[in-house]
């Protein structure tokens, strides 16, 4: 075995990857998943004005990171699972499509760079769900969860600054302050910040530009 | 039947030019010869109960277990050919598996009884096998409460709050018929539980001659914690008891209950008002039962 | 003409020879499975003692040096009398959860005796994982864990542990990971053979345990403070203790260090 290195887990030459900042995190009303819109091929980037947050059901979508194509085909199959899910047996839970995202990330983790935070909102038990379902194919139910290479220079901060149970203009407050720091500090992340609001009244999309987050 | 000798029950996939499989016709025959099945919806979940009769003096009594699992949450018991009935369990128990490996929830009850029904339908379909011989009945608790649903031979099922196979059916349906009237304010699972022992008896007045054994489970959400689980001990005795009382009580008192005894095989019969319309089709002179 | 369909619409044998199977099926490149665990979870240490077995992990999921998730469960139970602790591969570790779920419900099949007699046992449960363990490493695709299995069979504590190489081996004291190297020691001042079992009580094993979890937090730099420890005792059984916390840990002494050798200031 020795003789073929291959790192799977390493993006091929040329690829397009979200080398990312987005979070996701739950509060009083529901859900709001936050990311930044830079996706890069090495240091060009590819496309400033990216949408990262991703519909797979009316109120369940993911943030992506890590390889644009990986993500974007794993989303796309699990959309067509929700789809026929709903059909079959009526609308999914947040838990069940992150479970979907799970099984088609851990059984093909050999070939997948894809790391995806799943939010969604629950019409019948009113409450908002994140999960996140890191690079090996694991799934942790969170209150809030970051991830991307912008992440990690915001755990600090994020620790610090949650609150369960906050308000809609505490939540957005605190994923701006949050994506603002991450995009300061981190090179591949960059562009707008983009948030998706996922509460009982339906799906809202904001969009914060440079000059506004910046300096904050 | 005029039909008998111009060879259109012999194939499964060949309908009569009447437009029938007789395959399934028989399939369901096989079903009205086999010992009573009944299951009862209350409030919080369902109940089921066999009668098994003792075919032997050298079989194990208690053993011999009749009423089967299918996920933890869901329950079955069916009258016809067993082993069919058997297959029919494994083949459910594969579909719940597989359903909570890619969802990481336990199967709604409704969800289940579309897949198995697709299952048991595909059986009539196909040249190289035969209907399954069996009709099951099925539930438990899932996130929407408490469901219990009848599967046939031809692939129909319906949810009930009631349900009787085999051949005792007439008289459980009947008795079903009154005691989820009885109890529509409130039924509790330990009631039905009770009531349950009474129609087996009931439906066994019937066929006397032979012992039984009775076999009862539940799956409620107060009493087993939503999961699948035999009645044992002091609350089977207990309904035991009930029941017999009952059936001594029974005897002298109301005659219409024997009303459909004797002959199980006799068309017209079916037609009485002790049926459930959706149930079973309607029936016509020489005893078939149409198929819906 | 060849009536049969299979050979339909395929090149004619007589032009071009026969159908190479070999080479048909043969992938453009090999299957590669062996992988590298991601989010991971650091030791599981275990000891007997006169009455049962005590096993202890920390609720870490660290993703390289990064402390990611920091509730992770990793003392699974099955039945009443038996626990996996799992290190290693978190992903592996929720699939070999899965595993354990379905063997018990498939334990439930047709089982009166289920819930009794019939219970699965910590013996049943290791030698099912060990099987596992060994037939994922003989496709080249690993469950990238280290597995202690501990319980009360007959009466008699059970400890006995599996990695992915499908290696096992008991001992009354066992520990995964950093562990092996730093509990296993400490553990041993208590039961160093088998006869010391006997003459270990259920207080004494828990503070050993407790102990080794405070130097494993000491040293081992993928480890937390938070951790989980569960004891299953032949009397009392299953007692699953979260939450708990490294305590009274040693620091003071800091404050009379100065420099690395020579200085005194």
């Amino acid at each position: 075995m020795n003789g073929i290195q291959v790192d799977m887990n390493r993006l091929k030459k040329g690829e397009v990857s979200l080398g990312t900042s987005i979070m996701a995190v739950t509060f009083k009303d529901g859900v709001i998943l936050g990311a930044d819109s830079r996706t890069t091929t090495g240091a060009y980037i590819a496309n400033r004005v990216t949408d990262k947050l991703t519909r797979i059901h009316d109120k369940v979508w993911c943030c992506r990171s890590g390889s644009a194509a990986d993500t974007q085909a794993v989303a796309d199959i699990v959309q067509y699972y929700l789809d026929l899910y709903t059909t079959q047996y009526g609308t999914p839970s947040t838990k069940t499509a992150a479970s979907v995202f799970k099984t088609l990330c851990y059984e093909n983790k050999d070939n997948l760079t894809a790391g995806i935070i799943v939010a969604g909102f629950d019409d019948d038990t009113k409450k908002g769900e994140v999960y996140s379902v890191p690079l090996g194919g694991s799934i942790h139910k969170q209150k809030y969860a970051i991830a991307g290479s912008g992440s990690t220079f915001i755990y600090g901060y994020c620790d610090k600054n949650f609150k369960e149970d906050m308000t809609k203009d505490e939540t957005i407050h605190f994923i701006k302050h949050s994506l603002s720091q991450a995009i300061k500090w981190d090179g591949s992340s960059g562009g707008v910040i983009r948030m998706v609001i996922l509460t009982e009244s339906g799906v809202e999309r904001l969009i914060f530009y440079p000059d506004e987050y910046e300096n904050l | 039947m005029t039909s008998i000798g111009t060879g259109y029950d012999l194939s499964n996939s060949v309908f009569s030019p009447d437009g029938r499989n007789f395959q399934v016709e028989y399939a369901v025959k096989a079903v009205e010869n086999g010992a009573t099945s009944i299951g009862i919806k209350c409030d919080d979940g369902v109940v089921f109960a066999v009668e098994k009769i003792v075919t032997s003096k050298l079989l194990v009594p208690k053993r011999n277990v009749k009423i089967q699992g299918i996920d933890r949450h869901i329950g079955c018991v069916y009258s016809g050919l067993i082993p069919d009935g058997r297959h029919f369990v494994n083949r459910g128990r594969e579909e719940a598996s597989n359903f909570k490996k890619l969802y990481s929830n336990a199967i709604p009850i409704p969800a289940f009884a579309d897949r198995i029904g697709q299952y048991v339908q595909a059986h009539t379909l196909y040249n190289s096998v035969r209907p399954f011989g069996v009709t099951a009945i099925f539930g438990g608790i899932d996130e929407n409460g408490p469901h219990l649903y009848m599967l046939e031979p031809s692939g129909t099922y319906w949810g009930y709050k009631g349900a009787a196979t085999g051949k005792g059916r007439q008289t459980a349906k009947a008795e079903l018929e009154k005691v989820i009237d009885q109890n529509s304010e409130g039924f509790s699972a330990r009631d039905a539980v009770k009531q349950a022992a009474k129609i087996i008896y009931m439906a066994h007045e019937d066929n006397k001659e032979k012992d039984f054994e009775l076999e009862i489970s539940w799956c409620s959400k107060s009493e087993t914690n939503g999961l699948h689980k035999f009645v044992e001990g002091e609350l089977f005795d207990e309904a035991v008891e009930y029941a017999k009382k009952e059936i001594a009580g029974d005897e002298d008192s109301d005659s219409d209950n024997a009303m459909s005894s004797d002959d199980e095989d006799a068309g017209p019969d079916v037609a009485t008002t002790t049926e459930t319309p959706a149930t079973e089709g309607n029936a016509d002179r020489d005893g078939d039962i149409e198929i819906e | 003409m060849n009536h049969d369909p299979f050979s339909w619409g395929r090149p004619s044998d007589e032009t071009y020879g026969a159908y190479n199977n070999e080479i048909a099926h043969a992938p453009s490149f090999p299957k590669m499975n062996t992988q590298q665990p991601i989010v991971t979870g650091t030791s599981v240490i275990s000891m007997k003692y006169n009455n049962g077995v005590i096993i202890a992990a920390d609720n870490l999921g660290s993703y390289g040096s990064l402390l990611r998730f920091t509730d992770i469960e990793r003392l699974i139970p099955v039945g009443k009398n038996t626990i996996v602790g799992i290190s290693g591969d978190i992903s592996d570790m929720q699939h070999i959860e899965h595993l354990l779920e379905e063997i018990e419900t498939e334990n439930q099949y047709d089982n009166s005796f289920a819930d009794n007699e019939e219970s699965l046992q910590p013996s049943y449960v290791f030698e099912y994982l060990a099987n596992v363990m060994y037939s994922r490493r003989s496709k080249m695709n690993p469950l990238w864990n280290a597995l202690i299995v501990a319980g009360v069979e007959d009466n008699k504590p059970f400890l006995r542990y599996v990695n992915l190489l499908g290696v096992t081996y008991s001992s009354p004291t066992l520990a995964t990971g950093f562990g092996a190297h730093l509990a296993v020691p400490l553990l041993r001042r208590v039961i160093d053979r088998e006869e010391d079992i006997a003459k270990t009580d259920l207080q004494t094993a828990k503070t050993t345990i407790l102990e080794a979890m405070k130097v494993l937090y000491y040293r081992d730099a993928r480890s937390s403070r938070k951790f989980s420890l569960a004891i299953i005792d032949n009397d009392q059984g299953l007692i699953f203790e979260k939450d708990l916390q490294v305590e009274k840990m040693a620091w003071n002494f800091a404050k009379d260090i100065r420099g690395y050798g020579t200085q005194k200031v």
